[in-house]
Order: structure tokens, then sequence, then C-alpha cells
């Protein structure tokens, strides 16, 4: 259970979240809204990367703006970021390894773990690649593949859809409707592309100029008047 | 044993063993000072290569390691090498405090606040020279300097070499065993974007903590050595801009690599020596360094050692 309470993140002048309040339970979430919404701005806030200016992220129990970033992440909170960040110079192995040292998975796991992330992400031939020598799918996969590694327990997926062919959507697909059951992490994605929340996410919140517009099961959302005018143009 | 670490402990033997037999006293004292700084520089390198960051300050971290060992030279009976470690770890400890700054800032101003820390170790330095066996806490006396303890195995000048090539090494083995293992991996996220690092749970804080200690290790181990190879040193010897001239030299060379490092102490102290010997003026180094770090800007981001390394790697074998 998520609760985000009031949560209000400023740039200067820009309120690029505004109030925001929010209870999610769902395995699979979307957020959706107009480019400069305020989704990545939601993301940042998780992860402590946004300067918020009030309200609070609760979830079991505790307050994540309270953590420092990168303990957030030993807590149990990973992310995908909306421009991928696959470091060129070091294996997919070595950015699986680095998550698994950070968060002090212990030795005689971490094998294991690697090849059962590898595995569902379908990169375990690309183990030994460098990071600059992977496709554009392939690095989306290390990065699902460093979220799922230390088995958190919410991921955020900023756009995890850019880019990638039809026969690789549907791998994202696969991927996301069976993390939950695999690994027990509860899912928040960001998107443009409306099939694939259609498809994965059991309800949807959709922002507007940092605003929540709308929030319920995504059939209903999608079918809300608001939101056709504010972001599907139709 | 991987070929990756075959040929740098067959140049290590190599040197051990060929150089003293080849080179006259005079160019065992300068090939021992190169080696020294090679050391030093490579602490540059790790900072630079691994996490983008510019350090300044590494020849006043050098004269702190010195000073440390000087100190300790005097004040204690520890052998030689002991004093080494210790001087290390201090001077790591140093480093670590120059580290703090790093953390909120890059490039340039950070650029700026290590050379006001090596402008204000040149003031110390200055103001308080270094030990020489005299008395009280700074132990500077007016006299001729006292002796300092070399180790046993290496009190001929030839041993020395041998001694600080051996170091050297070790230093390099060092760093090289950084890259390959977790903190490397943590720098190479963090240089990708400091975000990244810490949605992965990386304690950005400490690992660029840890650079700057390692970084500062390696200067307090060469200004140990250098102590122990010149017997005194002189404040003249550590101004803030010898600090900008490693640091262009670390890049000339190359910072990606051990080989780099090598070029950097070669560069440093063999070149202006070697210019000496045949009759031209030291001062023309800087007019080649200068030269050469236009080269490294624009056609060489790697550095020598990158584009020797990269000939290697493309001729046929
Ligand atoms: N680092 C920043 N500094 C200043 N303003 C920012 C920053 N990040 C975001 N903003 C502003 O906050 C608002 C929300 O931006 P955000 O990136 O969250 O939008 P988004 O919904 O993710 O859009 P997109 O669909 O284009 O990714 C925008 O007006 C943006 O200009
Ligand atoms: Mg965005």
């Amino acid at each position: 259970m998520i609760t985000i309470e009031n949560l209000t993140v400023k740039y200067g002048g820009v309120v690029a979240l505004d109030s925001l309040t929010l209870n999610i339970s769902d395995d699979v979430v979307g957020l959706i809204g107009p480019n400069g919404a305020g989704k990545t701005t939601l993301t940042n806030a998780f992860s402590g990367f946004a300067p918020v200016t009030d309200g609070k992220v609760v979830i079991d129990g505790v307050n994540l703006l309270h953590m420092a970033p990168h303990k957030r992440a030993c807590w149990g909170l990973a992310r995908s970021f909306q421009k991928v960040q696959v470091v060129d110079d070091i294996t997919v192995a070595d950015h699986l390894r680095t998550v698994l040292t950070a968060n002090g998975v212990p030795r005689s796991a971490r094998n294991a773990r690697m090849s059962e992330v590898l595995d569902f992400t379908n990169i375990t031939d690309e183990r030994d690649t460098l990071g600059a020598d992977l496709n554009p799918f392939q690095k989306r996969m290390t990065e699902i593949a460093k979220c799922l590694i230390d088995r958190p327990r919410i991921i955020l997926l900023d756009e995890p859809g850019g880019g990638l062919s039809e026969g690789e959507m549907q791998h994202l697909r696969f991927i996301i409707r069976e993390t939950k059951s695999r690994f027990g992490a509860q899912i928040i994605m960001v998107d443009h592309d409306v099939d694939l929340i259609r498809d994965v996410c059991a309800s949807t919140a959709v922002l507007d100029f940092g605003k929540l517009i709308a929030f319920g099961p995504t059939e209903d959302v999608l079918r809300d008047e608001a939101v056709k005018a504010a972001y599907l143009g139709r | 044993m991987p070929r990756s670490q075959i040929t740098p402990l067959a140049i290590l033997l190599i040197g051990v063993l060929i150089l003293p037999l080849i080179l006259s006293s005079l160019w065992v004292k300068v090939v021992t000072s190169a080696a020294i700084f090679a050391l030093g520089a490579a602490g540059i390198s790790v900072l630079f290569a691994q996490l983008g960051l510019i350090n300044l300050a590494q020849i006043a971290l050098i004269g702190v390691g010195g000073w440390v060992a000087l100190r300790l030279n005097y004040a204690t009976p520890l052998p030689f090498t002991v004093i080494v470690v210790i001087a290390g770890v201090a001077t790591a400890f140093v480093g670590a405090i120059l580290a703090l700054p790093a953390l909120r800032m890059r490039g340039l101003y950070l650029a700026l606040v290590t050379l006001m820390a090596a402008g204000a170790f040149q003031i110390l330095f200055n103001a308080f020279q270094f030990p020489n066996g005299g008395e009280g806490f700074w132990g500077v006396a007016r006299q001729s300097a006292a002796d300092i303890r070399r180790p046993s195995v290496a009190q001929s000048d030839v041993g020395y070499l041998r001694y600080t090539l051996v170091i050297m090494a070790a230093g390099f083995g060092l760093v090289a065993l950084h890259r390959i293992t977790g903190p490397g991996r943590a720098w190479a996220m963090i240089r990708q974007s400091e975000a990244n690092a810490m949605a992965a749970g990386i304690n950005v804080t400490f690992y660029k903590i840890w650079a700057f200690a390692l970084s500062g290790l390696l200067a307090g181990i060469a200004g140990a050595l250098l102590s122990g190879a010149l017997g005194q040193l002189d404040a003249r010897s550590f101004l803030a801009s010898e600090g900008i001239l490693l640091f262009a030299l670390a890049v000339v060379g190359g910072a990606y690599s051990w080989v780099g490092a090598i070029i950097a102490g070669v560069l440093y102290k063999l070149l202006p020596a070697l210019l000496n010997d045949w009759g031209l003026s030291a001062d023309l180094a800087l007019i080649l360094f200068g030269a050469a770090l236009l080269h490294a800007i624009m056609t060489a981001p790697r550095g020598i050692a990158g584009q020797l390394l990269g000939a290697l790697q493309r001729k046929p074998s």
C-alpha cells in the first residue's frame, strides 16, 4: 500500500506537483499525462531527486521522504529512468553485481539471483556484454534486471516502452505482468503508450499540470471525458 | 594468471633487474624520482578516469606524505616501510577531507578548490619547512640535516630504486584491484549519473570519499618514498603550480591506465633531466608539456598511453 499525501514539488516558480494525494494498492499502476505533467517528477520525488516542499510518501508505514536516496533503494525502492542509464564500459553482469553489493545481498545468493533475472528479462546471452554493445531493448532489459535483482517492494518504471518494437513490447508486457507473482514487487509505470497501459495496469492515475485529474480502474479512466480532453486529445 | 597481469609483472621484473644495471648513479636517482611521481600521478588518474574529478593538489599531498614520513623518521624508531604505510594512511585521511568539497562540486569549481588547498599547503610548507632532525613539533634544525633511515634491503641508491619500483607496482596493483571490483563498478555508475547510482543503492558520498582517500594514499606513499630518496625535502618542490603540472601530465600520459601514470612520471622528472643532460634548458620541458597537453585535449583524450595501447591492439598478432 502506497500513500501519497499532499505531495508538492517546486522547481523555482514551477509547481511540478501540486498537493498530490493518491492511494495505490494494485500490483501494476499506470501513470499518464501530457508532456510536462509531472510524471517523472513524481518518480523523482519517490527517489529523493526532486525538491519536495510538502507532503509525504508512505509505503508499508514508512515515510520514504525521511530516507537518503541510496537508503531508499536499499529499503526496497527500485526504478528505471526515462533515458536509459546503462554504463558503457561495464558488463551487464557488473551492473547487476553493483546493485547486489550496494544492497548487501549475501554472496551465496548472488549467482542464483543473477541467473534468475537474466533469464526472466531474456538477456542471459548478454551477461558478459559491455553496456556500449547492447541494443536498445537489451539496455531496457538490463535496467529492469537491475530493478528486480535486489527483490524490491516497489519498482518505478519511467517510460519503459520507449523505442521498443512490437515483439519487444510483448516481452515487456510479460515481464510487467509477472513481476508481482515472481518477485513480489509492486510496479508504478509511466508511459505514453495507452495500449500498454490498458493491457497491464489494473488502475491508472492521470496527471496534468502537476495535479491529479483522474484515478481509478484503467478502463474507466481512459473513458473519462476530462482525461480525453487533457491527454488523449480526442 | 590472465594475460592482463602477466605483462605488467614482466615489465616490473625487467625494470627491477635491468634498470639498475644499465643506469649510471645519477640516472638511478632520476628514475627513482620518476617512479615516485608516477605513483602520485596514478592517484590523479583514479579520480580523473573513474569519476571525472580534477585534483590539482596531488603534489601538496605528496608533500604531506613526505612531511609525515620525515617527522616519524626523526621522532620514532619505526622501520622505513612502516613509516611509508603510516604516511600513506595519514595522507589518505587528508585526501578524504579534500573530498568534502568534491561532494558538491565538479569540473572547474572543484579544480579551483583543490588549487586553493594546494596553495594553502604551499604556504604551510614554506612557513614551517620539512623536518630535518631538529627539536620540537616542526623538527626543523638550522644545521645540516640528520640522516633518514632507509630499509635494510634498500640502503644503496640501486637498492632503493628496486624498492621504489616494487612499491610503485603494488600501488598500481591496488588501483587495478579497485577498478575491477566493487568500488570500480560503483565509480563507473556514479560517473554515468549520480542519480542512477543512488537509485541502485550506491552510497555516492562514501565512494567519492573513498576515491579521494585512495588518491591520497598513493600521494602519501609517494611522499614518503621521496623523503627516503632525497633524504631531505625542500618546500620549493611542492608549489601549487607543480600540482597543476602533474595533473596535466597525468592527462597527457593517459589517465585510464598505469602506462599513462608511468609516462607522466617520466615526463615530469626524466624529461627535464634529459634536456639538462643535452645542454638544453629544462624550461623547454614546459613548452613541450604545453604542446603535449594541447595534443591530448584535441586528439588523444585517453592520452599517450591510450594511443600506444590502441596501436598495440590494432597490430595483428
Ligand atoms: N530539474 C528540473 N528543473 C526545473 N524544472 C523541472 C525539472 N524537472 C522537471 N521540471 C519541470 O517540471 C514539470 C514537470 O516535468 P516532468 O519531467 O515531471 O514531466 P513529465 O510528465 O515526466 O513529462 P514527459 O512526458 O515529457 O516526460 C515541467 O514543467 C518541467 O519543466
Ligand atoms: Mg517524464
